[in-house]
């Protein structure tokens, strides 16, 4: 799940330091020419350039080196965190680190002090952030808590975020699509009558016998158009109802692609997936992706990043 | 080693600092023409003697390569050297060295060094949020790769406050802190920006009570004692002795100068509480052959109270780790005895952008050449100029002798 919060991309490079606190470890690199510690990751020694760095597991204790207390959020996505005691941590292997302070009151905090390592599961998928606390206490790690937890069910089983409960909606976006809706037909009966309504009556939607011949694809197809506001038949389910808004405007769509056809008689179907949710000016902005897709079809016919609008 | 002594700074223009929302809008361009229009003027010099031509590159508008062609071009001139600096805040001060060297290598005998920093006009279908959503990281790349992306700003370790603030609690847990010195650096400048009409601050003086009872941004760093960027831009000409002869000012040569650039973030320094100037002061005052206690002023980059702290200590004006006591025992403003930021520094003049550095070359050279207005020292031949980019992570130091 995505987070407000800027989150560490890994590169190839990076990815032993990352999977590591991933699996509770901490891996930093060492030289094998001149034994010279190196953070943040690299692929050449920054005290030799040897192209020779090995990662080797270390136990996370060190000295506070400096800190600050932030007073005005350094970004509003940190205004959770308020005050935050940003830090350089010096490990005892002698790199220094830059992270945030946990589990200390403000006069517990001196530069010099012993610190040990936090490891702070941010996410549902276990990415983990490298945080300290003072070495006398005996927190080891902050476990993930799911804001979505704790919120209530409504009779179709779905979890009602308020949609003034930010740290909800951001866990409601995933890579993760809903089951398939129920399948329904597009026939030749709804395509001519789509025809007759829109006016679009280009044969190869409206003429099976020369559709038969001519078209590449066999048969008539459907309007892109057409299976785009079938959406609304199809029922994928959402695992979640927002509310606690004044209204709900459709606000349009950030892109919508017919990848493929929907031949005459084909049954469609659709899921979906919260793609994004932003703050703006003009309220709380989801991003739903609806992809329907002909059944056994890899291939969407329509991808349709529809832009709904909470206020 | 190093300069000559024989290239000078004739002439100098920049705007009036202003709040982004009510200054101009002027294309970079236009700005980079006009800026070099009035400093021409103010050197008694015309465009046709301009032959080089050193200009930022980062954050120019119009362009983010083949940035000197295209100014040149504006220009209407042709040169025999150009140069874009990439250096933050300690650009200013880059850039008046490398005209320097130029022009004593025999590259060219008249530079411009320029730095738009009013914002441009916006294009008709612009969306003028980009802007709030591109400054949001401040200088922190978010590049795929860039480490700071990576290890910085999932922290909340962004921006300059921080990276400041925590140099001056490492300094704090070393050296001791007293926050009234701090604020007096901050109040001495404001006195003298009292004497200064082109300060954002003139007529708003300032007391210490004042600076600690503003609002704690980053502990130690109280408001007060943090830059305002405002919107501005600066050119300075740089000539030969030969061109200088024949211009209206006074010149200030160019008698030694010093760069070092030493981390981009200041946790990885070797000691945070040793400032990169420590290595470009030396040379300076090594290469110009003089001590900081020749000099009749300093103009010292001041983003932040901090950066003049360590600043005055590792320039060699005061021993390391007694800059409080420098400050508390000494009056800073242009009638005391230990001149500093004579023009209100940026703290109380206002920083616009990497031309918020050249307020201090500015400043520098209309003391020596006697253009300073009701600020003005009675003697002042010698000049010591810093400039500091990133988070005290490039550092360059000046010294400026009148011909």
């Amino acid at each position: 799940m995505a987070s407000l919060k800027p989150m560490p991309v890994m590169t190839e490079i990076s990815r032993p330091f990352w999977q590591g606190l991933n699996d509770g470890e901490i891996r930093i690199q060492q030289c094998n020419q001149c034994e010279g510690w190196v953070f943040f990751p690299r692929r050449h020694c920054s005290h030799c350039l040897a192209h020779d760095l090995a990662w080797r597991k270390v136990d996370g204790r060190g000295t506070l080196y400096s800190y600050t207390l932030t007073r005005i959020p350094t970004l509003p996505e940190f205004a959770d965190e308020m005050p935050q005691a940003l830090a350089v941590v010096e490990l005892e292997q002698g790199v220094r680190i830059n992270s945030t302070l946990v589990g200390l009151d403000e006069d517990e905090i001196r530069v010099g002090m012993a610190v040990k390592a936090v490891l702070d599961r941010v996410d549902a998928r276990g990415n983990t952030l490298l945080r300290f606390t003072g070495a006398d206490k005996a927190l080891e790690s902050l476990p993930y808590v799911d804001p979505l937890a704790e919120l209530p069910r409504n009779d179709k089983g779905q979890v009602q975020v308020p949609v003034t409960n930010p740290a909800a909606l951001q866990a409601l976006v995933s890579d993760e699509f809903t089951g398939w809706s129920a399948p329904i037909e597009v026939n030749q009966a709804l395509i001519d009558a789509f025809a007759e309504l829109s006016g679009d009556d280009y044969w190869i939607h409206t003429d099976p016998e020369r559709a038969a011949k001519e078209s590449p694809f066999g048969s008539t197809i459907a309007h892109g158009s057409l299976v785009q506001v079938l959406q609304s038949r199809l029922n994928f389910a959402l695992p979640f109802d927002i509310t606690g808004f004044s209204t709900m405007v459709n606000y349009g769509s950030d892109r919508l692609r017919f990848p493929a056809p929907v031949p005459a008689g084909s049954r469609i179907h659709a899921r979906a997936r919260v793609k994004s949710v932003q703050q703006s000016r003009k309220g709380t902005v989801l991003t739903l992706e609806v992809n329907i897709h002909v059944l056994g079809s890899e291939r969407p016919s329509v991808i349709n990043d529809l832009v709904i609008l909470y206020r | 080693m190093g300069l000559r002594g024989e290239a000078a700074i004739v002439g100098a223009a920049q705007y009036k600092p202003e709040k982004y929302a009510t200054a101009p809008q002027m294309f970079h361009l236009e700005q980079v023409a006009d800026l070099a229009a009035r400093a021409l003027e103010d050197a008694g010099l015309k465009a046709s003697d301009l032959d080089g031509l050193v200009i930022n590159g980062p954050q120019f508008h119009e362009a983010s390569v083949f940035v000197p062609a295209m100014a040149a071009e504006y220009l209407g001139i042709e040169v025999n050297f150009a140069e874009v600096v990439d250096l933050g805040g300690c650009t200013s001060v880059g850039m008046i060295w490398r005209a320097a060297a130029a022009i004593e290598l025999g590259l060219c005998e008249a530079v411009l060094c320029v730095i738009p920093m009013r914002m441009a006009p916006f294009a008709p279908n612009e969306d003028p949020a980009w802007m709030a959503q591109a400054m949001r990281f401040g200088g922190h790349s978010t590049a795929f790769g860039a480490p700071e992306a990576e290890f910085d700003l999932p922290y909340g370790h962004l921006g300059q406050n921080t990276g400041y603030a925590m140099i001056a609690q490492r300094y704090a847990a070393q050296y001791g802190y007293d926050q009234a010195a701090m604020a007096k650096i901050a109040v001495d400048q404001r006195t003298n920006a009292q004497y200064n009409p082109e300060a954002m601050f003139c007529g708003k003086p300032l007391s210490i009570e004042d600076v600690l009872g503003s609002k704690m941004v980053a502990d130690p760093l109280h408001v007060l004692e943090i830059v305002m960027p405002v919107a501005g831009g600066a050119a300075v000409i740089v000539t030969s002795k030969e061109v200088a002869a024949r211009s209206r000012n006074r010149p200030a040569f160019v008698k030694g100068f010093g760069e070092r650039l030493s981390f981009k973030s200041p946790s990885y320094a070797k000691d945070m509480t040793v400032t990169p100037l420590a290595e470009a002061a030396r040379r300076a005052f090594a290469m110009a052959g003089v001590k900081p206690g020749d000099m009749d002023a300093a103009q010292i980059y001041d983003c932040y109270t901090i950066t003049v702290l360590l600043s005055l200590e590792d320039a060699g004006f005061c021993p390391k780790g007694e800059g409080m006591r420098f400050v508390r025992e000494n009056d800073l403003t242009w009638k005391g005895n230990f001149p500093l930021n004579t023009h209100g520094g940026q703290l109380s003049f206002g920083q616009s952008g990497s031309a918020g550095g050249m307020s201090q070359v500015i400043e520098a050279f209309d003391q020596i050449a006697g253009n300073a207005g009701a600020r003005q020292l009675k003697r002042c031949d010698q000049v010591f100029v810093s400039g500091t980019g990133g988070v005290m992570s490039e550092q360059g130091a000046l010294i400026l002798q009148g011909g």
